[in-house]
């Protein structure tokens, strides 16, 4: 044996499931699906993609507001829609004041309640696994949300969630067509990152995938890092937001989070990627077993079985404490067989209740382009 | 059985297949490359992106060469380092556990816990470029003709780089010691 052996035996690692070398090849095939129609398009530069959400703003309760925030664009051309698009993943942690409010538009029906902990959700999650039957049709999945509430005018956002993790909304057809035309780079997005973190629950490794789909967009958590570094980094996060609460004439002076509080953060953070992953990109099976499952960590969320458009269904509840505040709720909706969300509420936290109901479809990003939609 | 130019050739020509085909036969030795060099976690990750440059880039791949592999190796590369690049802008992202616990882009799996800690300690002393190509060659079983081409030097440069690692690696004193160990060990079976 000499340097070499010994540096050979040092560079061994184990085998990769073949999981993960689909989830490689899924991204190169999306990726290929998009390369031949994008060519084709005459690029509009005024069309921003979807973007993560900003640091400054992390550690802070928030709701995952983007079907809200999706509305913004509706009717109002491609800059609007551009802007809408923008600010789906941007600005989400408008503070909640417990003011009480009206209750979730949940669907009745014969309700039995048990903690998200336990195992309805991991069922319905095997359950997806189980009527796993190979590669999906198309290349993306098209959903058609109908938004009412929130004080604003009911509505209608296209989103196209293509399988390389890019994320396409506009207001109506033509638009989220025109928007289509920019090509996107998937890896830095916040979209992309809950397709990673999501099928990675789905493949098993539920702890890191946790806190991947934590981690989609940037926090104050510092997840596995020391406490020195923790501690760091909320250094910073507390300063960034200095000067926020500041110009809000908010003088109560901000402190790192420890304990049930801090746990309650954390959570809240993974709740809403979930919610904004299961919105938009529920219509991949495969995201939805990884959501489902990642969702059965969160002590927080409820979850109860009954009936809804006629279909059985799982209601997810996530409770006021997740929110940090004694009114604010968020109900999702989904398909008891099959995991597809249905619809989504909003209420609580001083705000308009708010609710989108979904119709998600499998498409080809060519034909979408196209128009054959 | 079609060599790897001539499927990057057919996927130029619009079969999507053919650079599937290319991807299968290189995943399992381009991933566990990305995964001595990040860890497993970011190298599932990064694996779909060197996928998509590779696909990017295929009109400029030299189809003199039959075997993509050094091509890919040299695509994983680039977005190593990308990544290494992007690391300190993401300073606050805090998904970086495998650094904060000792990331080790050398794991031993089979070979004694001192194998690795030896190791890693002359590693760090090698310069990158000795740590590259040693990399390559120990790692990844390519010749070093193939790992200069990876690394887009000379395939004279990669040769002394390579002897310069190794005399290196052969003359720690750690090094050196648990040779003589291992070596005596299985001398005396």
């Amino acid at each position: 044996m000499d340097e070499m052996d010994l540096a050979s035996q040092a560079l061994d690692v184990t085998p990769w499931g073949p999981e993960s070398y689909e989830r490689a090849r899924t991204v190169l095939r999306g990726a290929m699906a998009e390369s031949g129609t994008l060519q084709e398009a005459a690029p509009m530069p005024e069309v921003v993609p979807v973007r993560g959400r900003g640091f400054s703003r992390a550690g802070s309760r928030r709701r995952g507001t983007l079907a809200t925030r999706g509305k913004v664009g509706i009717g109002a051309g491609i800059g609007a829609v551009a802007a809408a698009a923008a600010l789906v993943l941007v600005a989400t942690s408008t503070p909640q004041p417990a003011t009480p409010t009206s209750q979730p538009a949940a669907p009745t029906g014969s309700a039995s309640q048990t903690s998200a902990a336990t195992s309805p959700l991991m069922t319905l999650a095997a359950l997806i696994k189980a009527s796993d039957n190979g590669p999906l049709p198309g290349n993306a999945s098209l959903v058609i949300q109908n938004q009412s509430g929130s004080g604003q005018p009911a509505g209608v956002v296209y989103a196209l969630y293509t399988d390389s993790g890019i994320m396409y909304t506009g207001g109506d057809k033509q638009t989220l067509m025109s928007g289509m035309t920019q090509p996107l780079d998937p890896r830095n997005s916040a979209t992309y990152r809950w397709a990673v973190a999501a099928r990675s629950a789905a493949s098993g490794d539920l702890a890191a995938a946790r806190k991947r789909m934590i981690n989609t967009f940037p926090n104050c958590f510092g997840l596995g890092l020391s406490p020195a570094a923790q501690k760091q980094i909320w250094v910073k996060c507390l300063a960034a937001g200095a000067a926020l609460r500041k110009e809000k004439g908010d003088k109560t002076p901000a402190k790192q989070p420890t304990g049930k509080e801090l746990q309650s953060e954390i959570d809240n953070t993974l709740w809403t990627a979930c919610y904004d992953a299961m919105n938009w990109a529920g219509g991949d099976p495969r995201i939805r077993e990884g959501v489902l499952r990642l969702v059965s960590t969160i002590p927080e969320v409820t979850v109860t079985n009954s009936t809804a458009d006629g279909q059985p269904a799982l209601i997810m509840t996530a409770e006021p404490p997740l929110f940090g505040d004694s009114s604010s709720e968020q109900v999702l909706t989904v398909n008891a067989k099959t995991g597809m969300p249905i619809r989504s509420v909003e209420s609580g936290g001083g705000l308009a209740t708010s609710t989108q109901t979904f119709q998600f479809s499998r498409v080809t990003v060519a034909n979408i382009k196209a128009g054959k939609f | 059985m079609a060599s790897d130019a001539e499927l990057i050739g057919r996927s130029l020509a619009g079969d999507g297949e053919a650079f599937m085909e290319v991807i299968g036969r290189h995943e399992v030795a381009i991933g566990a490359y990305l995964e001595r060099r990040v860890g497993r976690e970011a190298a599932e990750d990064l694996l779909g992106d060197v996928w998509v440059a590779a696909f990017e880039s295929r009109r400029t791949y030299d189809r003199s060469y039959a075997e993509a592999r050094p091509w890919l190796y040299t695509m994983a590369l680039n977005r190593l380092r990308h990544y290494w690049r992007s690391r300190p802008a993401e300073d606050l992202v805090p998904d970086v556990t495998g650094l904060a616990n000792g990331w080790d882009p050398w794991p031993a799996v089979d070979v004694r816990v001192d194998t690795r800690t030896v190791l890693r300690a002359a590693l760090a002393g090698l310069r990158s470029e000795e740590r590259e190509v040693l990399a390559l060659v120990a790692g990844e079983d390519l010749t070093v003709a193939d790992a200069a081409r990876v690394l887009g030097m000379p395939a004279g440069t990669a040769r002394r780089l390579l002897h310069q690692a190794r005399a290196a690696l052969r003359n720690a004193p750690e090094v050196a010691a648990l040779l003589t160990e291992l070596n005596s060990v299985k001398g005396s079976k």
